[in-house]
């Protein structure tokens, strides 16, 4: 589902960020990225869905070889790729209901799939009684399961989430781990980036471990 | 579909970012008035310069009983010569007591009419300089029946001179204006879609194309443009309306105004808008 092969990443001609990362994930499968801040962690997640390209090597996202995905087709793999961010970047003038709607209609759904996928992503995230609440109305926990809603309510293939948890509360941070490993209980292959090493231990899953830009365990 | 979701998107951020859009309007507005300021100087300015250049010809006077209809068509075969007006002593004498409206009594103490008749000789553009002037009245003094010619001779090619001063310093200003204007149009729709990074990111994030995220921004420069345009319009009405009660022969070819102010909006403000989404989209 998603291959790394031999890839590098330079900033600015000499700022090595990535260094001969090479690894494969499967379908299905949860995947942390651990390592400690500026380690190259973003980068790597950022790579998945091109928005960022590597200086050497190849990137292999859903059988698509991302150094040769022309340009106009970034916005057809991007509605297979889930995101979610440490700081939710959600759209604070939009209420709950928009904000996960603006995801339904970049891709032309019609209205009626957009008000059944927008009610069970809703209800499933236990949402739907805020739905018209404004994102600065809601704790960091709603926010970021607002976050996951928009990034859910596509159905895609692969949920990359950075940081997740970085501004949440243990019990919300908890909260959000349950979300994601249901999400890929029920199928959807799930890489969480964080720095958090305690939290990564308690959940035993596959840990890829960067440290200075290089690949230092896979376990 | 897109179109629809993004003309909406559009609407839906001016009302949502008012403020900001009106600022921008402002700023827009203003600019795009000076420019149809400035338009509105340089045409009455060229108007003005026309109607001196058109007052530019040659008098010939004539002599008693000279048959003016033949001197008339001698010299309308002329190279140059574009009209030959006979003004009568009679009709002379009237326009001089048309001038001289309250000093009656100075014409009073002639007898009889003491002005002459003569013939009023148009010249074409490329004639009208002291050069051509001074060719075509000696030309004229030739025939019999012409009693004397004047003409401003050097006095019009000093006119010339400070024309062509004023007109290529009325461009080299009209081109730094308009530059500035399309700047600060250019930096203000820029500042506004840089206040909308996050939601361009998130448009992207989510698999929206190019087109998608282009679309409010455009409708909105649009909008902006068009608006800032016809305040303009109506900012240089009003400017019309006030210099009308100060000066006589204001030139406001007003359908001119409007196409141009509502043109230029529509251009810097799709521009603007572009070249700035640009910069997020790569």
């Amino acid at each position: 589902m998603i291959t790394f092969d031999n890839v590098t990443k330079v900033y600015q001609k000499d700022w090595v960020a990535l260094q001969d990362i090479s690894f494969f994930i499967d379908k299905g499968e949860f995947v942390f990225i651990n390592g400690t801040t500026g380690a190259g962690k973003s980068t790597l997640l950022k790579m998945i869905y091109k928005d960022e390209e590597p200086t050497k090597g190849t990137v292999k996202v859903l059988d698509q070889n991302l150094r040769i995905l022309k340009k106009k087709n970034i916005p057809k793999l991007r509605r297979k790729i889930g995101v979610i961010f440490q700081d939710f970047k959600l759209l604070q003038d939009r209420t709950l209901d928009e904000n996960v709607a603006f995801a339904l209609e970049v891709t032309d759904t019609p209205p009626r799939d957009m008000r059944k996928q927008m009610l069970e992503i809703l209800t499933y995230l236990r949402l739907s009684h805020k739905k018209f609440s404004f994102p600065y109305q809601l704790s960091g926990g709603e926010q970021q399961k607002v976050a996951i809603a928009r990034a859910l309510v596509r159905d895609p293939y692969i949920l990359l989430a950075d940081e997740p948890t970085g501004n949440l509360d243990e019990k919300s941070s908890q909260e959000i781990i349950d979300v994601l490993l249901d999400i890929n209980y029920k199928g959807t292959t799930v890489l969480m980036a964080t720095h958090n090493l305690k939290l990564v231990k308690r959940v035993k899953k596959r840990m890829l471990r960067i440290e200075d830009g290089k690949l230092a365990s896979d376990k | 579909m897109a179109l629809r979701i993004g003309i909406r998107e559009g609407i839906r951020t001016i009302t949502r970012n008012a403020s900001l859009f009106l600022l921008s309007l402002l700023v827009t507005s203003i600019s795009l008035f000076l420019l149809s300021l400035f338009a509105f100087v340089t045409v009455n300015l060229y108007h003005f310069l026309n109607i001196l250049d058109e007052k530019i010809e040659i008098i010939a006077f004539l002599e008693e009983n000279a048959d003016y209809k033949a001197l008339r068509s001698n010299i309308i075969k002329i190279n140059g010569v574009r009209e030959v007006i006979y003004v009568s002593s009679d009709q002379a004498l009237k326009d001089l007591q048309t001038e001289l409206q309250d000093t009656e009594e100075v014409l009073s103490v002639f007898e009889a009419n003491p002005l002459p008749a003569s013939l009023r000789i148009k010249l074409h553009s490329k004639f009208r300089n002291a050069l051509g002037l001074e060719e075509i009245s000696s030309k004229v003094m030739l025939l019999r029946g012409i009693r004397e010619t004047i003409y401003g001779g050097e006095l019009v090619d000093q006119l010339k001179r400070i024309t062509s001063v004023i007109t290529g310093f009325d461009i080299a200003l009209l081109l730094i204006i308009i530059f500035s204007v399309v700047f600060v149009i250019f930096q203000t729709i820029k500042l506004t879609i840089f206040a909308r990074a996050t939601e361009i990111d998130i448009m992207k994030l989510v698999g929206a194309s190019h087109s998608f995220i282009a679309i409010p921004f455009t409708f909105e420069g649009i909008v902006q443009g068009t608006l800032g345009g016809l305040i303009a319009f109506i900012l240089t009405v009003i400017t019309d309306r006030i210099a009308i009660s100060f000066l006589s022969n204001i030139y406001f070819p007003q359908a001119y105004f409007f196409l141009g102010s509502m043109v230029c909006g529509l251009i810097f403000g799709t521009l603007g808008s572009s070249i700035a989404l640009r910069k997020f989209l790569k």
